[in-house]
């Protein structure tokens, strides 16, 4: 750099960290137009120009900053995308869309090095110098929703219910608003379905929903669907605050994601955080600390016990103390990015430290940050949340697939990996279960790509509903899935592939006026009959391929051929 | 100098603008070749044009061309992330083109007393 005054150097490195924060956003934003083109590339094709400016911005402004790693891989992502818009619309290749997503997972990933290396370490509370806009936690799969259904049309309202459940939810069915409300007051519900008229009034059930909540002073997260259609029911509902108004009959899966989004909102899993200190006292407090703020902590006052730690806690930052006997926080940091997945893991120094040389030679390890003992509490929490969300921003986006945030290819098959691990050490049994629909290639035919996407979001839905928090499910092709069970008897597990293969099959999709329905086939095989990843999936895969030859719509157990 | 700044992406704008304040320039900035052509209008001590190439609606060559088109001389620098030829090439009576990088705080002060030089 040059010999230029301190003002210049001072600014133009708040420029860089502000371009640092923004990129989460903007990588975003990138995916989002992506999704949309995908979805329908005709009708969105000028997405594709948004998308090119995008990578073209972040390739001129990543270079005039500084980061060519960035820049090369965003020009290759612009190169792309140029050739995607240059060739006429029937003659873009099919795997256009598996080629751009690569490209933008390069991209990511010279955006998450970035973020952990980036050098404004030493200044972490400083405000940025350009908003940021939040970036939003990506979602975590949870147990079954439960929904109530208040409407006193029987007959509509069964179908509902029925449909809704395919999809994992539970749901409860009120005909009286009085049961409803009796129903809230004992235990309250994730979502609320809501008719607007009833016998007792016109308004008796968005009215009923605005009394509860000046009960508890909290709006129940609702959603009306109604046969009426005219501005006072709608206004009942707005009041009532409910977030969506649908017409009967409304359609299954459409109330379906209204519901999704409703849930949603709330399901945050808490930041996981790694605290290190040699002195249990001073662990204990920060521990303390964090945990009031809602985090979820696990103290280790070793050094040698961290990569043990890491593995079993799987932890979104690592808090550490710079000065412990033995090994200090700097040797600490260098053998945890020792390890290929832990590269980009935040780690957070607490020390006493202000010598910019020491800090230095810490942030050469790629150390997130500093924080100066003794600390205040609040610029801990905020410290350390804001760096382990953006982790899992990133992290999000690069191991999930875009259209049903389920994992992707890459990251099931080395979760496949780390779960038999897991199972091993635990002694547990492990089911991996590849799952794949029937004819998938047929309804894209027959009823066009929207309604494909529409079949995949609705498995995505079932199973991240249906499933528990702690099995793993990922989109491992374009219509195959795989699913990795713990702990479940081989009767069991076979017994909840079928249930979801029935579940499934009962879903109505619409494609137009004309309606379908979609099955797949399953292979089961089970760690200890294998022990070895690939020997799993490929014998889940074989059972998979004797399902379909059987007839699909069913789900054969690998046995053990040893 | 009264410079006027053009680029769509916030940060690289306030990039050029912080290198152009530190060498004692007052910078105007906008961040597409419309509000650009307004301003220009409006304010008549602007005595160059830096510009990003790749805009939308716009490019930063439509910008000069339009501004040739107006009798404009104002001198005009063009910035790009790609390579800097070939966007000369479009307009090759540009005063200078610059690769936007990170050694834009040494090749756009040159590059603009090159320019004032040739053109007083």
């Amino acid at each position: 750099m040059s010999s230029k005054k301190p003002s210049l150097q001072e600014k133009i490195a708040r420029l860089r960290a502000s371009f640092v924060e923004q990129l989460p956003k903007r990588l975003a934003q990138a995916q989002q137009h992506f999704n949309l083109l995908r979805s329908d590339p005709e009708m969105n094709r000028v997405l594709a120009v948004e998308l090119h400016r995008a990578f073209h911005s972040l390739k001129g402004t990543g270079k005039s900053f500084g980061f060519i790693d960035l820049a090369n891989a965003a020009d290759k992502a612009e190169a792309y995308t140029q050739q995607f818009m240059d060739l006429p619309a029937d003659c873009t290749p099919s795997d256009w869309p598996d080629t751009l997503i690569s490209l933008m997972h390069q991209v990511a990933a010279q955006v998450q090095i970035l973020a952990y290396s980036d050098l404004k370490n030493d200044c972490v509370l400083d405000a940025p110098f350009f908003d940021v806009e939040e970036t939003v936690a990506m979602r975590s799969s949870s147990h079954s929703p439960l929904v109530y259904i208040c409407d006193d049309e029987l007959e509509q309202v069964d179908h509902l219910a029925c449909q809704l459940r395919c999809f994992g939810y539970q749901i409860e069915h009120f005909t009286e608003t009085s049961a409803f409300h009796q129903a809230v007051l004992k235990k309250r519900p994730d979502a609320v379905v809501m008719d607007v008229f009833f016998p007792q009034g016109k308004t008796a059930g968005t009215d009923e929903l605005a009394s509860l909540k000046g009960i508890n002073g909290q709006h129940l997260p609702s959603i009306v669907l109604s046969g009426r259609e005219d501005f006072e029911a709608r206004l009942s509902a707005v009041r009532a605050g409910c977030s969506a108004y649908f017409i009967k009959p409304a359609k299954p899966l459409e109330l379906a994601a209204a519901i999704d989004d409703l849930v949603c909102d709330k399901q945050e899993e808490p930041f996981r955080i790694l605290v290190l200190d040699d002195e249990s006292e001073v662990a204990e407090y920060h521990s303390l600390i964090l945990e009031k703020a809602g985090m979820l902590v696990q103290q280790i006052h070793k050094p040698e016990l961290v990569l043990d730690a890491l593995r079993g806690f799987n932890p979104d930052l690592v808090l550490a103390d710079m000065y412990m006997p033995n090994c200090d926080g700097v040797e600490v940091a260098a053998i945890i990015r020792q390890v290929p997945e832990y590269v980009g893991l935040p780690i957070v120094f607490l020390s006493s430290e202000t010598n910019r040389k020491k800090q230095f030679k810490a942030m050469q390890v790629g150390v997130e940050g500093f924080i100066t003992k003794p600390v205040v509490p609040e610029d801990l929490v905020a410290s350390v949340a804001l760096r382990a969300e953006r982790m899992r921003t990133l992290r999000g986006l690069m191991a999930k697939d875009s259209l049903t945030g389920l994992y992707n290819h890459t990251t099931t098959t080395e979760m496949m990996s780390t779960s038999l691990a897991h199972a091993i050490r635990q002694k547990e049994t492990l089911a991996v279960v590849m799952l794949d629909l029937d004819k998938f290639k047929t309804v894209n035919d027959t009823y066009g790509h929207m309604a494909g996407d529409q079949v995949i979001v609705a498995i995505a839905r079932l199973l991240k509903h249906r499933l528990r928090t702690t099995d793993i499910i990922g989109r491992y092709g374009g219509e195959e899935f795989a699913l990795l069970l713990k702990n479940l008897t081989p009767e069991k597990a076979e017994a909840l592939v079928n249930e979801l293969r029935e579940d499934f099959s009962k879903i109505i999709f619409n494609a137009g006026n004309r309606q379908f329905n979609v099955t797949f086939s399953a292979g089961v095989s089970f760690y200890p009959d294998y022990n070895r990843p690939e020997d799993l999936r490929m014998a889940a895969d074989e059972a998979l391929y004797q399902a379909k030859n059987q007839g699909r719509n069913q789900v054969v157990v690998g046995k053990d051929k040893v | 100098m009264q410079i006027l700044v053009v680029d769509d992406d916030a940060l690289a704008s306030e990039m050029i603008a912080a290198v152009l304040e530190d060498e004692g320039h007052q910078v105007f900035q906008t961040e597409n070749a419309i509000d650009a052509l307004a301003l220009l209008g409006q304010e008549a001590g602007i005595a160059l044009v830096v510009s990003d190439m790749n805009m939308p609606f716009m490019s930063g060559v439509d910008l000069y061309q339009e501004l040739q088109s107006q009798g404009s001389q104002l001198p005009f620098i063009l910035l790009t992330g790609d390579d800097p030829k070939a966007a000369w090439a479009q307009a090759p009576t540009i005063n200078a083109c610059i690769m936007k990088d990170f050694s834009m705080e040494e090749t756009l002060p040159a590059a603009i007393s090159n320019v004032m030089v040739i053109a007083s």
